[in-house]
């Protein structure tokens, strides 16, 4: 009876080992079928090289590392575009929703724990995620290093201050703007967390253009840049952090 | 018995890994009267290479030598100490540290014995950011930093020249590099030891530049010293003006880039993909050195485009 048990058990995981075998993680990680059920459930997907994650092959500052998820190049309408790190102790990074008059492709900065693969998981509206990702080296200690405005009371009176501009490009336009914000991860002892949650760029007719959902990994006074494509119009940025604070702007 | 197998696969196996010698193979290059530096490789921190990127230097005056930076590793300042007991009978007189990056400081401890000379704020950024640079160090190079620890330089220079036997060396501190960057001049034999102001076929890092304006500006200045040899703190020795053309056609190029990217309101990543500049094709990692640069300074660029 028991034996009968072990067996099937093994037949189990042997299927569940083939199903994955169709489609081996190319980053190879070890939290990779853990993440993917944690974001995306058992929904199906496939390794998309029109997903791109773009991230220098070595984080030289972690605390502050570039990255740029681009699925412009991606068929389909998008739905919503998360965006993860496989091993750091807070995983979420952001997700974004992109309206169709937006080019889906987003730059800002990261913290990372330690050297991860970072993925980009972008869901279509035919209901098939696609997987495009980068393996980031890292000396590591990004989400446990205090911000710098813990040292510096700077932010307190600027908090939520922004800097935009706008660059003209060969299709449309780039808005690229930075927010005061300590964005800490709550990771730092008795420094509680407190980030941006919430940023939506909306045009003159009140539509979500882009709307971006962040979470702790998120850089300190993060830089956004992305790209609209009909400049001409009037855009608005409004934010909220997880303290309530809401901030909002003509860009 | 086949437990006795496993054991002396296992007992052998370890037996060669340890085995398997880390030695640095320092070769003391005479390159002056009285004067040597040895030459470390054009490559970034390795396993391979133990951290051995670097140009170290001694001078063997009348009275005593003078060491010029002691290596990534204790491994390495023990073996660069043997290489100056082979080659002369003079006792070490004194060490300079050039500027507080771990590949010139942190072999140090081999030196723990007699005075270490450094440029103040040098002193002060090995004791806040050593620590830091020597784990950094383990992880990139692993095992050739056994024991290796973090000697804070003791003695702090405070004159702008100092003789020993016949040997008159001028200090001159500079700060386009590091912050802290000091370059020694032998007035006797006319050799200069640039230290990292000067990268030479290996492309320059700026982790703690003030700012390439800076950086050049200094640069300029150096070319106007006499010489008869420079020695770069990495890449070959020179003895005309063709690494310091090179250091101030590369830092005008980065600072246009990134002056131009920034402009263009480029993110982070697009301009880490900036083509290098076919004249600098020859230069050892330059392309991962500008991605790095990026990093290190892109924001302040970025912030004057606001």
């Amino acid at each position: 009876m028991r034996a009968k048990h072990i067996i099937a058990a093994a037949l189990l995981s042997l299927g569940c080992m083939a199903a994955h075998a169709s489609e081996p993680d190319p980053l190879n990680s070890p939290l990779w079928d853990y993440m993917r059920q944690q974001f995306i459930g058992d929904a199906p997907f496939r390794f998309d090289p029109e997903v791109k994650v773009e991230v220098p092959t070595f984080a030289e500052d972690p605390t502050q590392v570039p990255i740029t998820v681009d699925a412009q190049n991606l068929a389909g309408e998008i739905e919503r575009i998360v965006v993860w790190a496989d091993l750091n102790p807070i995983q979420h990074i952001f997700t974004y929703y992109p309206h169709p008059d937006v080019v889906p492709r987003v730059s800002l900065r990261i913290k990372v724990q330690q050297g991860t693969a970072v993925r980009a998981a972008v869901l279509t509206k035919s209901g098939v995620w696609h997987m495009g990702g980068s393996y980031l080296d890292a000396a590591g200690g990004g989400c446990t290093t205090p911000s710098t405005g813990a040292g510096n009371p700077y932010w307190e009176s600027h908090l939520g201050e922004m800097k935009s501009r706008f660059f003209a490009r060969e299709t449309g336009g780039r808005y690229k703007f930075k927010i005061i914000h300590p964005m800490d991860t709550g990771l730092v002892d008795a420094i509680p967390e407190f980030y941006i949650e919430q940023v939506v760029v909306r045009n003159a007719q009140g539509d979500d253009l882009a709307r971006l959902k962040l979470s702790q990994p998120v850089s300190e006074n993060p830089v956004i840049t992305l790209d609209v494509r009909h400049p001409n119009q009037k855009h608005m940025i409004w934010l909220r952090d997880n303290g309530g604070n809401e901030f909002e702007q003509a860009l | 018995m086949m437990i006795r197998w496993l054991l002396s696969v296992l007992v052998f196996g370890a037996a060669q890994v340890s085995a398997a010698p880390l030695t640095y193979n320092l070769k003391a290059q005479l390159i002056a009267s009285n004067t040597y530096v040895l030459q470390g490789k054009l490559e970034d921190f390795s396993r391979e290479n133990g951290g051995n990127i670097v140009n170290t230097g001694f001078i063997v005056t009348e009275e005593g030598v003078v060491v010029i930076d002691t290596g990534p590793s204790l491994r390495y300042g023990r073996a660069l100490r043997e290489v100056i007991k082979q080659t002369t009978d003079q006792p070490i007189k004194l060490v300079l540290n050039t500027h507080h990056h771990p590949d010139h400081f942190l072999g140090n401890q081999a030196f723990s014995d007699v005075d270490i000379y450094a440029l103040k704020q040098t002193s002060e950024q090995i004791a806040q950011h050593g620590d830091a640079f020597a784990e950094n160090m383990y992880r990139l190079v692993g095992d050739w930093m056994r024991s290796t620890e973090v000697e804070v330089p003791r003695k702090v220079i405070t004159e702008s020249e100092i003789t020993l036997g016949s040997h008159r060396l001028a200090l001159m501190p500079f700060s386009g590099h590091s912050g802290a960057d000091l370059v020694i001049k032998d007035h006797k034999t006319g050799v200069v030891f640039a230290a990292d102001m000067v990268f030479y076929q290996r492309a320059l890092t700026t982790p703690h530049t003030p700012g390439l304006a800076i950086w050049l500006e200094q640069i300029t200045e150096l070319g106007e010293l006499d010489y008869t040899l420079m020695v770069p703190g990495h890449g070959p020795l020179i003895e005309d003006g063709r690494a310091i053309a090179q250091m101030q056609s590369y830092l005008r190029w980065l600072d246009q880039s990134l002056t131009k990217a920034a402009q263009a309101g480029l993110s982070m990543t697009e301009v880490m993909k900036t083509p290098i500049k076919a004249e600098f094709a020859e230069i050892a990692l330059s392309r991962r050195e500008f991605a790095r640069t990026v990093a290190h300074l892109y924001p302040k660029y970025e912030e004057a485009n606001f």
